[in-house]
């Protein structure tokens, strides 16, 4: 139990498993090297998953053909879901690739 | 790493392949096998087996042909082998050449087992481009 005086959290049910979640207004296309960026990311912490989504598309980040395949362009709405072991971090690794304004290939 | 040799018929096809790899996970070891000895189209062997020699580093190789022949030249390259490969790690790729080549290269520029960077470029099969 936090302590009482801790700032209040707000509940989410994925905090019960672990789960984080994430949401960027991409600032540049998903295109293929943030794409490349996300699954070497998924491959350092192989026992974290992770999927992105958006609309009504989601994709294993461990699949660099997969995370292409989102179709995500600039402004839209992409949600970093992570589970399992430093899923916090790993959300916010993933979270600065996406917002990088860098490299438009 | 695992390194990558990309084999097809034409050297510009497999350089720029490589060149395009490169951008996306810039850390791998990508080696182009393109062409014949002369400069023509086509596919040789022993352009091949210098490009496993450039892109093994211990780890082993994963080879990635376009179609046709350089599937058979390296099917033929790897049969002419000592059934231990001289001692490499050597597996072939039932994969699209460019997509393969990406997601193997990303695979393998994370320091991934060839067998996790050969099914990275298997499921490339499967990947949905729309």
């Amino acid at each position: 139990m936090p302590a009482s005086f801790e700032p209040p959290q707000v509940a989410r049910p994925e905090q019960a498993t672990g789960a984080v979640e994430r949401v960027v207004i991409l600032p540049k296309h998903l295109h293929a090297r943030p794409a490349g960026q996300i699954t070497q990311a998924a491959a350092r912490h192989r026992a974290t998953t992770i999927e992105l989504t958006a609309g009504d598309r989601r994709a294993n980040a461990r699949s660099v053909l997969a995370v292409m395949g989102l179709g995500a362009v600039i402004g839209t709405e992409v949600r970093v879901i992570t589970a399992g072991p430093d899923a916090d971090a790993v959300a916010d690794e993933v979270v600065d690739i996406l917002r990088s304004p860098e490299n438009d290939q | 790493m695992v390194g990558i040799v990309l084999i097809s018929h034409s050297s510009g096809l497999a350089a720029g392949a490589a060149e395009l790899v490169a951008q996306i996970a810039g850390a791998a070891r990508v080696i182009p096998a393109g062409g014949t000895d002369d400069g023509r189209l086509g596919t040789s062997t022993d352009r091949i087996a210098a490009a496993i020699t450039a892109a093994d580093s211990g780890d082993g190789i994963l080879l990635i042909p376009d179609l046709g022949s350089s599937v058979l030249s390296a099917l033929s390259l790897l049969a002419d082998l000592d059934p231990q490969h001289d001692g490499k790690q050597i597996r072939l790729a039932d994969a699209p050449f460019i997509e393969g080549a990406v997601a193997a290269a990303v695979a393998a520029s994370a320091g991934l087992d060839l067998a996790t960077v050969a099914h990275a470029a298997e499921e490339a099969r499967d990947a949905r481009k729309l």
